[in-house]
């Protein structure tokens, strides 16, 4: 991965007495898809806004290929925005609104054409360039809005939740597509998303936010695997969390049962937050398993059951593909691999 | 049922003799005028028979040139002076936080709802505070005042329906500031701007009280000479002439706004057409 | 668009110099004796509020009022029966009939008002087109049949428009719910066109209340209504009333100035931004 391309170092920013980032502190490398992810309300947006030059921060310094931009206008930027709903222009069609920047640079009028097409070839929407935009679909108003902004060869895209608009199908198939794009262009990617299964797929590395400040940066791996605390499991699909005690390295008790775990560097007994995935218990029979239970609801996904299980008057969710009746008794055990170990959050 | 039948239909009755009631009550006026400037006759107690003279003095005849010149040339400076200036207030106003632009609306409607006499009297006052001479000035000043409220209440429902992230897109392909009003923004609400425009010009064309109290003893426009005229000598004062220039100012606006409305009406059809070839 | 809130300041200081500052100077003239064209004194006094013992003042304002709230009356009466069965026509229609309202607008007023004064000559051009033989100048009768003619638009626009917005299918979930035709009336569309009715009956009893050649030239100067007055105040006897004439029509203009600020503070009430007043 390249070198740091834009750096956010302290930045803050309020709206009135509301304040949206708080000390936030984070890099984006070259040729990066980077995605911040959080619900609605964190900050993720203005972020985005910032870098765009949409707002300018209270405090702290926003840094692009070494230089602060602080007060540069939107247009001296390198970035371009894909922006949420995509703000088309309505008075133009789907040419002129991928030459708008082109035009303000003064290109000449071959290149501007030569361009403009290899654009529309890329997003797949070849012949289209006569069309009105309130006569398109929104996938394809999607591809203009994306066209509009690579077109101009930025060094960094800025996209705001995209996808947000589209079905289901249509969101699959463009996360695959936005990926390969940002792969032969080259271009780093900021994506702004509520969706953890969207930045899971298509990111290098995210950024989980809530209430203005960053929870975790890391890869999609280590997110879904080490949430460094409840609010990250939480976030990053279904877990079953539970509160216990670290009683020595490598060994942790929760539901009064000590398990062998794989985390160390914890204090003698500190407290902690165990999180299990649903998918990482498996059934064994009662007799074997250190938890026991007895099916409380069963529901068909598709691909797997979701199936709770009521242990000592708690609920377990399960993911898997083996069929139990409501009512069965069933043992449930879990890897040591599978046993995540957070510090307890502060609160 | 039957009782229920017999009760939407009166309803239907009474509301087709009343919408019959209110045309004619609108109507009559306006086709006597139209009948006056066609009569045959200077002082017009009764119809002398057909005549276009009327029309044929209108632009031959200076006797009421000076009037028309200045109706004229207000209405179209006004038109221009507001419709400019009402959209750059209109899209100020927009991008204010909820509470100061409703704040700045409640302000903008004084004008509107304030009864024109007391508007006449307020600018009378100012001017004379700041020492203006009534004339020209004044009178543009005045209609220029209370054109943009107009203006201003036909953009602000446009740019509410505008996507607010548009002006930014300009920004982001590399608009400036104000270049992005001009190339985003202006494009999408010109329908607004249009009948904006259109109605400061209806009512400069008509306006007499705000006129009457802002000009002085020298400047005048159609309906303060007419005024004078009447206040001068009495009934039947004023030549026919002045039938003939309101029939034709009428009718001109007519034109202009039909013009107007089938030209958008194409451009609407046009685009459903291009919708209806989606595949 | 946060970036363009600067287009609204000149705004602010244009509607302060000609709203704010003028009503201030009406203020002080209204209570006070200092001349607005040879300003040389100034003393607070309430000798301006003599004008309300005048019975021409008294009478005025009853006739303002009276003549005002009878057209306001036969406006709506008439009014919302036509707006709302213009507004249940079919969209095509209905604009073209609406347009048609607007029409009568366009030409000027005053020859408007001139053309009621030949119908109600007993003796006109209108009885030898017409065949009918009016004889209503200088009578309230004709002041008021000429305000309608004059202010009826005025009620059934911001009618129309909230009758045209309503959503339709509330009328069908309260028949669904078992209310006759009359109670959807009253207990749906009149309530639910409060704004509407509201916005009408100001924009048709301020103007008429204030209105100053209707009154003069079909009453023929026998009634007399609050803009006759002010209009004589300002234009005709500026030295009159002691000098004082300006000072006691500033005093009048800023009473009716009151009653539509109160009309403000109504419509404003039902409609924030105005959207019903155009």
């Amino acid at each position: 991965m390249g070198k740091k391309l834009i750096e956010l170092k302290n930045i803050s920013k309020s709206f009135g007495d509301l304040v949206v980032l708080d000390h936030f502190n984070f890099y984006i490398n070259e040729n990066e898809f980077i995605t911040l992810l959080g619900p609605s309300g964190c900050g993720k947006t203005t972020c985005l806004r910032l870098i765009g030059g949409f707002e300018t921060p209270d405090d702290g310094e926003i840094i692009f290929d070494g230089k602060v931009i602080n007060d540069l206008e939107p247009n001296q930027r390198e970035i371009n925005t894909c922006f949420q709903k995509y703000a088309l222009f309505p008075h133009l069609n789907v040419f002129d609104n991928i030459a708008f920047g082109l035009k303000l640079k003064k290109l000449p009028k071959t290149e501007i054409v030569d361009r403009v097409h290899q654009t529309l070839k890329l997003v797949k929407l070849d012949g289209f360039q006569d069309r009105h935009i309130s006569t398109l679909s929104g996938g394809q108003q999607q591809r203009v809005a994306i066209a509009r902004a690579i077109v101009n060869r930025p060094k960094v895209l800025l996209l705001d939740e995209p996808l947000g608009a589209l079905d289901l199908k249509l969101r699959q198939e463009m996360q695959y597509e936005l990926k390969e794009m940002q792969r032969t262009l080259g271009i780093t990617f900021v994506y702004v998303t509520h969706d953890q299964e969207e930045a899971l797929t298509m990111s290098d590395t995210i950024v989980i936010m809530n209430e203005g400040k960053i929870l975790q940066i890391g890869t999609p791996e280590d997110i879904y695997n080490e949430p460094k605390n409840r609010f990250v499991a939480n976030f990053i699909g279904e877990s079953n969390i539970f509160e216990g005690i670290m009683i020595e390295d490598y060994l942790v008790k929760f539901v009064d049962r000590e398990f062998k775990c794989v985390d160390k560097g914890f204090h003698l007994n500190e407290a902690v937050d165990v999180v299990i995935r649903p998918e990482d218990f498996d059934f064994v029979p009662p007799s074997k398993a250190k938890i026991k239970g007895i099916v409380d609801s069963l529901t068909f996904k598709g691909v797997h059951y979701e199936i709770n299980v009521m242990v000592d008057g708690r609920e377990y969710t399960i993911h898997t593909t083996k069929y139990r009746e409501v009512g069965d008794r069933v043992g449930l055990s879990v890897e040591p691999e599978s046993i995540h170990v957070m510090r307890r959050q502060r609160s | 049922m039957k009782r229920r039948k017999q009760r939407i239909l009166m309803a239907k009755a009474m509301g087709v003799i009343l919408t019959v009631m209110t045309f004619l009550i609108l109507y009559v006026p306006i086709l006597l005028i139209l009948m006056l400037s066609l009569n045959d006759s200077a002082r017009g107690y009764q119809w002398e028979g057909f005549t276009l003279k009327w029309y044929a003095m209108l632009f031959l005849d200076d006797i009421m040139k000076d009037p028309i010149v200045n109706t004229i040339s207000i209405a179209i400076l006004s038109t221009i002076i507001s419709t400019i200036l009402g959209t750059i207030f209109a899209i100020g106003i927009h991008a204010l936080e909820k509470k100061r632009r409703v704040r700045m609306m409640v302000m903008n409607n004084v004008p509107v709802v304030n009864p024109d006499i007391v508007t006449g009297i307020s600018l009378m006052i100012i001017f004379s505070i700041l020492s203006f001479t009534l004339g020209f000035s004044t009178v543009l000043i005045a209609h220029v005042f209370f054109s943009i409220p107009y203006v201003i209440l036909n953009i602000i429902p446009k740019l509410k329906r505008l996507d607010p992230n548009l002006y930014e897109a300009g920004l982001d392909l590399g608009c400036s500031r104000i270049e992005a009003v001009w190339r985003v923004i202006i494009p999408n609400i010109s329908t607004g701007i249009l009948t904006g425009a259109l109605m400061a010009f209806t009512m400069s064309i008509d306006d007499f009280v705000i006129t009457y109290f802002t000009s002085g003893n020298e400047y005048m426009n159609v309906s303060t000479w007419l005024y004078a005229a009447l206040a001068r000598e009495g009934r039947n004062s004023f030549t026919p002439v002045a039938y003939a220039y309101n029939t034709i100012i009428f009718l001109l606006t007519i034109i202009i706004i039909v013009f107007v409305n089938t030209r958008k009406e194409r451009k609407v059809r046009t685009h459903e057409k291009s919708t209806c070839f989606t595949p | 668009m946060k970036r363009l809130r600067f287009f609204s300041i000149p705004y602010l200081a244009w509607m302060l110099i000609f709203i704010a500052v003028p009503t201030l100077i009406l203020i002080m003239l209204a209570f006070s004796d200092y001349s607005l064209y040879y300003p040389s004194r100034f003393e607070i006094t309430w000798v301006n509020f003599q004008i309300f013992s005048q019975s021409y003042m008294s009478k005025a304002i009853i006739y303002s009022f009276g003549l005002s709230i009878i057209t306001t009356l036969i406006c709506f009466v008439i009014g919302y029966p036509v707006a709302y069965y213009l507004a249940n026509l079919p969209e095509k229609t209905r604009k073209i009939w609406l347009a048609l309202l607007i029409v009568p607008l366009w030409a000027n007023m005053l020859l408007r008002i001139f053309a009621w004064e030949k119908i109600f000559t007993p003796l006109s051009i209108f009885t030898d087109l017409s065949g009918l033989s009016l004889d209503l100048l200088g009578t309230n009768t004709g002041i008021v049949i000429g305000m309608v003619g004059m202010y009826l638009p005025f009620m059934i626009f911001p009618l129309f428009s909230v009758l045209e917005r309503m959503d339709y299918s509330l009328v069908e979930a309260a028949k669904d719910l078992g209310a006759t035709d009359l109670n959807v009336f009253f207990k749906v569309i009149f309530p639910m066109s409060l704004g509407g009715i509201v916005s009408g009956v100001i924009m048709t009893m301020l103007p008429a209340m204030t209105s100053f050649v209707l009154p003069a030239r079909i009453g023929l100067g026998r009634i007399n209504l609050i803009g006759n007055i002010i209009e004589s105040k300002f234009m005709k006897e500026v030295m009159g009333s002691g000098g004082l004439s300006i000072n006691v029509g500033s005093l009048i203009s800023l009473m009716l100035m009151l009653f539509s600020v109160i009309s403000f503070v109504i419509i404003t009430r039902f409609d924030k931004e105005g959207e019903t007043l155009i």
